[in-house]
């Protein structure tokens, strides 16, 4: 079962108009538009208990493939591994690297990459699902501060043939904002979620996780 | 010491001569126009002097050139970021809340929408079970949704005070949300949440009641 909606509902599912913006015929339209995408399923992911296990697994089996394979190539292997300096250089080179790091940058103590607390890795993730209603759409991509804004890193998959595409990704706690990028050009806001100015004259979403307590929003 | 170890010590003892000759924040480099790189490294350098984060900066301008903005308006969106972080963590400050977290969704709040001082009256209403952070998260999110500043600080600091669980607060731009999806205006839904929550105050072993506001902060 396919339907086809209104150009101007279409714009709506982008975030490009509002509701009250759409002349009076079409707003049931829209809002069945609307109410159809509140209904898909937006629940947090959950993987069943043994999927850590099988990845572990899968892990330790890739390690062991890489011994055996280092075992294989003794030569090399002796090369990376042999005492090469005696001990009494490592110190002297150590000393050296200390005291160049303190002589070479007296201002190291405010690099940021140094000392910026905040761009620790969270140690806890929820994952979220995306969706965008997007059916003339040939690409559907997510960028947002979770990939640098990088708009070639987190591609969505169509679903179906509803026009309807989806990511699922693990977020760790805080604050994240994106947008969809539709064929490579189009910024889009995610239409079920809530915006903020970017500061460059359009809007991102906001996806907002909290420790322990999952989706804020 | 093993050939590894040794490239290791040899590495050690270039990288801040390497790092020197750069001068733009390795985050940036690749992505960003050299100039652009440097202007926000400066503004990197001066954020950790002063304590800010400094991911927010670094986000912005990857967001700018990522979406195609010239360089002179990443560079004021850029420090608007900046400007934003100080502000929160100065009046974060005057109310005992310093962590990077706190600061970053202040920061996030205010752009949502809240002042210095929406922030600030969240902030000291925080507590233990209802972190400062968390708090902020909130509201910035039912800003975005369009609820009006003062009914955000509102119904968060109702909430709090209400000594509901944490998960309460989390929930609320859900409940706004749906509220507003069965036609109420964010304002109106947002009044009807606080005073549910104003209605929930009490004393007792969970309600800290009316007015008493934060017992962990002077």
């Amino acid at each position: 079962m396919s339907r086809e909606f209104h150009p101007l509902v279409k714009q709506l599912l982008d975030g490009e108009r509002t509701l009250s913006s759409l002349p009076p015929e079409l707003q049931a339209e829209a809002e069945e538009a609307v109410r159809l995408l509140g209904a898909m399923d937006r629940r947090d992911v959950t993987f069943s208990s043994g999927l850590e296990a099988r990845v572990m697994q899968e892990v330790r089996q890739h390690a062991a493939a890489r011994r055996v394979r280092a075992n294989t190539d003794p030569v090399l292997w002796r090369w990376l591994t042999a005492p090469s300096v005696p001990p009494w250089v490592v110190g002297a080179v150590a000393a050296a690297a200390i005291i160049a790091l303190v002589i070479w940058r007296p201002g190291s103590a405010n690099d940021p990459v140094a000392v910026a607390p905040a761009t620790a890795v969270a140690p806890e993730s929820v994952f979220v699902k995306f969706i965008l209603f997007a059916a003339a759409a040939k690409r559907v991509t997510l960028a947002g501060t979770f990939n640098r804004w990088d708009a070639g890193a987190t591609p969505l998959a169509r679903a179906g043939d509803e026009g309807v595409w989806t990511v699922t990704l693990g977020l760790p706690v805080g604050q994240h904002q994106y947008a969809f990028v539709v064929d490579g050009q189009r910024w889009v806001v995610d239409p079920a979620a809530p915006t903020v100015d970017d500061g460059f004259g359009r809007k991102n979403s906001v996806v907002s996780v909290s420790l322990g307590l999952g989706r804020v929003m | 010491m093993t050939r590894p170890a040794s490239l290791l010590a040899l590495a050690m003892l270039l990288a801040p001569h390497l790092a020197g000759q750069g001068r733009a924040d390795a985050r940036l480099a690749g992505r960003v126009p050299a100039s652009l790189a440097a202007a926000v490294t400066a503004l990197l350098d001066s954020a950790a002097l002063h304590g800010l984060p400094g991911a927010p900066l670094v986000d912005k301008a990857l967001e700018g050139v990522a979406k195609g903005a010239p360089t002179d308006r990443i560079l004021v969106a850029v420090r608007t970021v900046f400007d934003q972080l100080d502000a929160v963590a100065t009046v974060l400050a005057e109310t005992g809340n310093a962590g990077a977290d706190a600061v970053e969704a202040g920061s996030f709040a205010m752009a949502a929408g809240l002042t210095t001082s929406d922030i600030g009256e969240i902030a000291r209403t925080a507590d233990r079970s209802h972190p400062a952070a968390t708090a902020l998260l909130v509201a910035g999110t039912l800003a975005a949704l369009g609820v009006p500043r003062a009914e955000t600080v509102a119904l968060v600091r109702a909430t709090i005070r209400s000594g509901r669980p944490v998960g309460d607060l989390v929930s609320l731009p859900g409940q706004v949300q749906a509220a507003m999806a069965g036609g109420s205006p964010p304002a109106a839904a947002a009044a009807g949440l606080a005073r549910a929550a104003e209605a929930h105050l009490a004393p007792g072993p969970r309600g800290r009641g009316r007015g008493q506001g934060n017992p962990h902060k002077p």
